[in-house]
């Protein structure tokens, strides 16, 4: 794995408080090795910020393995950045070339209210799953777990939507910031599962309401949550949340 | 420095089996009128955290439940790839409680407790009906029955997955069931907060002062109980597969406070990671160890042979696990795969740019079972290995190197999941655990969700019911003031030290100290030297780290100063612990001690024990306690793997 | 009724009446469509399905209150979403790219909606509100399409009915769940085939009218 360098030049999302005003800041990006990943590069960068007695760039990030859906920004107006399928920090930066510019911004949607630079408050999709995005069971009670057959490709279309991560780049890539797609993950993995049936329609009435609730867009069936999933998630899900959704309220 | 105190387990009298269910007999029971009179305090949102969060709720208790991540969603166990062990015995394959305890235990080397290991085999079985029954859409065989198989050192197909993301719907399950208790108001959620500091009075753990990581506000909460679960310390290392935000400030705050610290060395190196690429790699990114079930590890029989793997003939190709260990094959133990990954490579027989790295190659596996079959099983890890390093497994072996992944040390605690500090409980990673001096594929996320959900609901119950808390409240009693002021201070020293170098600088630097010395083997030599070493570093961190910004704002480089502060005294801890264990267990390997098989050669004479470690002052060398550990229905054994 | 009310004030409720709506509009677009292929039959046959037509009397009323009723919701409940939907994101991206799943008709759904609601008005000055004892329907079409910029404006307008069609048509079995891995590909297809069924059928007759006949 020799490592190719390459230069870059970033404008960053800088703002200090949700009320202050904030801008695209110029960095440079110097000898950036092609194996960094996306974050790698901005902690490089913020390591030259913090030698030069700077503030850092503030962004949310955790395992860094494209898990956990805590990290995310809009790299060159693309949700996660250009590569299908990737969260930002399983971008590398190989996939960018030596003098290109990057306009990193932060996730933007009403749901989303900024904290800092990159750093946006996402608390309103919790809110939905608390809403209903789960099986009313306690501990203890259940029965034994062969007890229950659900056919494979149940199983492997409750997985599909259960793949979810809850990064919210769907609302970011939506034209109109929608969670659609996120919500649809959720009631379409509990809806596909036997177990998850007997509250189904509750659930998708609550999650949807409460969705409206938080100030999220509507669905117009642009499709571009589906195209930056990383979780590739499809848009499928969103019909089954919209017939569970019917279904609920109609019944 | 040993002392006489005896740390008393608690382990409840009786036949082994029946320990557990005697034990939540005799339990006092909180009346359920009273159980909304009590106020819970559990940090950490993971698969421990969530989990007992959600099932003390569920009893009616009222939990604050804080985490450092913006989402309780985010907890690293969502990471967790292979997946879960259950003693179901599905497969009809000969699996038992029995067998999961006695592998749990072999597989520990022999330093865990029996009783512990014991019930946690037993409420293995639990765990999978329960999350089922919560909608985890586990993999299933044709017949629409739960598929199992086999995993990490084990002989018997007992683990349950849902493909290569076992940890990420387990605790989207757990996650749900909290998020249900916070529709309910029984839990209240403190997102991006880090616990700095454990509040007690009159000896009792009644609250926890916080950072709010947004506005920077010292906020303190009381409770009738503190339960810790905040995860591993693998990042003391730098370089490890946990995130980013995984720490140990939680756990070393309360260590402070008068929680034994327990067996701090035993870290386990896991075999199947991606190599190293480059000095500012951030993290290791960890490949589920299922894949050794198909893959087949090798090395070139010549050191220094930097043909392309292509090139090298089957004959040329040394298969060390499987001839070194015919039975087991490529399936050995974490530590053992490890240690041996690390010999070919010391021996010069390395592969890839850096010689640090084993090829991990599927061709066999495809040629016998298709493409097809092969992605349906590694799919999502051969997909994230192409990601991270641009080639492509189906085509080419993967490189693969160790990589420290789970800590077995962590918090003491007794059966009940008590620390030495009354009132305040560990959960999942955090304590010291079942795992003993190595832990087995799949068992931490048995072991995380065991605690939360069927352990501490008990437990906590009977000491909330057999103590007398005196009045207490966060803004008013004293303890709490004090502990701000010391958390405040600390911040403001940070902030004021104003020197040249960045906190990452330190953190990196202490990695490679522990990696190099207390690391995959040991030796008195090396640890004695990372002892000195640490020392000065740490003193150089504390005049010379330099952290921009304010504490009044989210502020990224003062969240990790104060975590690598902590490491730069933890470290010390490890390397104190590892010195003072002079014998090799599990992932312990010191060069001193070992068979003529390069064996880790226990000393079950003098270190059938859990090390326990008492803070008695900053800069001043730890209380060493003794837990001797008495097994009564396994013989200790040479483990092997032949 | 309060439970249908609170689900049409949802964000799903209001697609579904976008869907509904936007279904009848595409069955009457269809309809239209095949009446006004009479105008290639010469002018008898066209008069003559003037006439049938006309000759259903009071059913006539009803469709006609039926689809301004239905014109109203779809352009209120438009007007609403699109609203909305600007509200959801305060903060505008500096640099927004498509990742692949917008198309032109999906962009331009709210522009193309109130473009058609323009054509739709000056058709209905055009041919629908005028003095019917005058002239006949064909007289009317005859002498509009005998000024150029009608000819050009009529064209146009079909195309941007084209366009809101190709979106408007698959999105609404989204919309109503109809999304399904086997049936969705010829949904799509179907959508697109419609699109050009109508910018063809509706967009030639100007042009014919004009030049041809």
């Amino acid at each position: 794995m020799i490592s190719k360098t390459i230069n870059l030049t970033l404008k960053v999302w800088r703002q200090n408080r949700s009320d202050k005003i904030g801008r695209l800041e110029t960095y440079p990006a110097k000898d950036i090795s092609v194996d960094m990943s996306f974050l790698e590069m901005l902690d490089v960068v913020n390591e030259d910020l913090t030698r030069q007695k700077k503030e850092p760039i503030a962004f949310d990030h955790d395992c860094r393995e494209g898990i956990c859906g805590m990290c995310g920004a809009v790299v060159n107006g693309r949700a996660h950045g250009h590569e299908k399928e990737t969260t930002l920090c399983q971008l590398h930066m190989r996939h960018f070339s030596d003098g290109d510019t990057i306009v990193i911004e932060p996730w933007r949607a009403r749901a989303f209210p900024l904290i800092k630079d990159l750093v946006v408050d996402r608390s309103a999709l919790d809110k939905v799953i608390a809403a209903g995005g789960y099986i009313s069971v306690n501990a203890g009670g259940a029965p034994d777990a062969n007890s229950l057959p659900i056919s494979r490709d149940v199983a492997e279309k409750a997985f599909n939507a259960a793949a979810c991560i809850g990064c919210g780049a769907c609302v970011a890539a939506c034209p109109n910031a929608s969670a659609m797609l996120f919500v649809s993950a959720k009631v379409s993995h509990l809806a596909a599962l036997p177990q998850g049936k007997p509250e189904a329609a509750r659930r998708a009435m609550a999650m949807v309401r409460q969705m409206d609730a938080c100030g999220f867009g509507n669905c117009s069936n642009e499709t571009e949550c589906e195209a930056e999933c990383p979780k590739g998630i499809s848009i499928i899900e969103i019909a089954r949340l919209n017939r569970e959704y019917f279904k609920s309220e109609f019944a | 420095m040993s002392s006489e105190v005896k740390l008393d387990a608690k382990i409840p009298d009786g036949p082994l089996a029946e320990k557990w269910d005697r034990h939540q007999f005799n339990l006092k029971l909180v009346n359920p009128a009273n159980k909304k009179k009590f106020q819970i305090i559990v940090v950490g949102t993971g698969l421990a955290g969530a989990s007992a969060a959600a099932t003390l709720a569920e009893l009616g208790y009222n939990v604050k439940n804080f985490c450092i991540q913006d989402s309780p969603r985010r907890a690293h166990s969502i990471a967790a790839q292979g997946g879960i062990n259950a003693a179901k015995n599905y497969a009809n394959d000969g699996d038992s409680v029995w067998r999961l305890f006695y592998d749990t235990i072999k597989g520990g080397d022999f330093r865990a407790r029996e009783g512990n290991v014991y019930r946690l085999a037993q409420l293995s079985c639990n765990i999978i009906d329960h999350c089922v029954a919560q909608g985890i859409p586990f993999a299933r065989d044709y017949g629409g029955l739960l598929d199992n198989r086999s995993f990490g050192g084990a002989q018997v197909s007992r683990t349950f997955y849902a493909k290569g993301q076992t940890g990420q719907q387990l605790l989207l399950g757990a996650y749900s069931a909290l998020m249900r208790q916070v529709a309910t108001g029984k839990v209240t959620l403190f997102p991006r907060r880090e616990m700095l500091d454990l509040v007690t009075v009159d000896g009792k753990a009644r609250g926890i002062v916080t950072r709010n990581l947004i506005t920077g506000d010292i906020e303190t909460y009381d409770a009738h109980a503190v339960v810790l679960a905040t995860g591993g310390y693998g990042n003391v290392f730098n370089l490890s597969t946990n995130a980013m935000a995984s720490n140990v400030t939680a756990a070393f705050r309360a260590y402070k406070k008068g929680a034994y610290f327990a067996n701090p060395c035993f870290t386990q190196i896991h075999p199947t990671c991606i190599p190293v690429h480059g000095t500012y790699q951030s993290k290791l990114t960890l490949m589920s160890e299922s894949l050794r079930n198909d893959g087949r590890v090798w090395v070139p029989k010549k050191p220094g042979d930097k043909r392309r793997p292509a090139e090298i003939p089957e004959s040329e190709r040394d298969y060390f696990l499987e001839n070194k260990y015919p039975s087991f094959g490529n399936l050995v133990p974490r530590d053992v795969a490890s240690r041996n990954a690390k010999e070919q490579c010391d021996k010069g027989k390395g592969v890839g740019e850096t010689g640090l790295a084993v090829y991990l190659d599927f061709a066999d596996a495809i040629a016998r079972d298709g493409e097809d079959v092969i992605a349906g099983k590694y799919g999502n890890l051969f997909e994230m290995y192409e990601k991270i390093t641009g080639e492509n497994p189906y085509k080419t072996p993967m490189m693969i190197y160790p990589a420290v992944h789970y800590t077995m040390g962590g918090l003491w605690v007794d059966y009940n999941l008590m620390s030495t500090i009354d009132g305040l409980f560990v959960l999942g990673e955090a304590n010291f655990s079942d795992h003993g001096a190595n832990r087995l594929g799949a068992s931490a996320l048995m072991q995380g969700l065991a605690d939360g959900y069927f352990v501490i609901p008990y437990t906590i119950g009977g000491y909330l019911a057999g103590t007398e808390f005196a009045d207490v409240n966060a803004a008013k009693t004293p303890e709490f003031a004090e502990s701000v002021d010391a958390v405040q201070r600390r911040v403001d020293k940070f902030l004021s030290i104003n020197g040249n170098r960045t906190v990452s600088e330190f953190h990196r630097e202490l990695g490679l100290i522990l990696w190099e010395h207390c690391g995959m083997s040991r030796n008195e030599e090396g640890l004695v030297k990372a002892k000195t070493l640490i020392q000065n570093l740490r003193r150089e961190f504390w005049e010379n780290v330099y952290i921009p910004g304010t504490g009044q704002d989210l502020n990224q480089s003062l969240e990790n100063a104060g975590r690598v502060a902590d490491y730069l005294e933890f470290g010390e801890l490890m390397v104190n612990d590892a010195l003072e264990r002079k014998e090799s267990c599990g992932c312990h390997f010191n060069t001193a001690y070992q068979t003529d098989e390069n064996e880790a050669k226990r000393d079950d004479e003098n270190f059938c024990h859990v090390a326990a470690w008492e803070y008695t002052g900053d800069d001043e060398t730890p209380r060493f306690h003794k837990e001797p550990l008495v097994f009564e229905n396994v013989e200790l054994s040479q483990r092997s793997y032949k | 009724m309060n439970w249908f009310i609170e689900m049409l004030r949802s964000s799903i409720g209001k697609k579904l009446m976008m869907a509904i709506t936007g279904l009848a509009f595409i069955l009457f677009l269809l309809i239209h469509l095949i009446g006004n292929l009479t105008l290639y039959g010469g002018k008898e046959l066209f008069l003559s399905y003037v006439d049938h037509l006309h000759a259903l009397g009071p059913l006539i009323r009803v469709a006609e209150i039926g689809l301004l009723t239905f014109a109203i919701i779809h352009v209120s409940t438009g007007l609403i979403l699109f609203w909305q939907n600007l509200q959801a994101r305060p903060v505008r991206y500096q640099v927004d790219k498509r990742a692949g799943g917008r198309t032109i008709g999906s962009a331009t759904m709210p522009y193309t909606g109130v473009l058609i609601l323009g054509f739709v008005v000056v058709h209905l000055l055009n041919f629908h509100f005028i003095d019917h004892t005058q002239q006949t329907v064909f007289q009317a079409v005859d002498a509009t399409f005998a000024m150029l910029p009608y000819v050009v404006f009529y064209t146009v307008a079909v195309i941007v009915v084209a366009i809101h069609v190709s979106h408007g048509f698959w999105s609404l079995f989204q919309t109503i769940g109809a999304n399904h891995i086997k049936y969705m590909p010829a949904i799509k297809g179907l959508g697109v085939i419609i699109s050009l069924l109508v910018a063809a059928g509706f967009g030639f007759i100007p042009v014919y009218v004009s030049f041809i006949m």
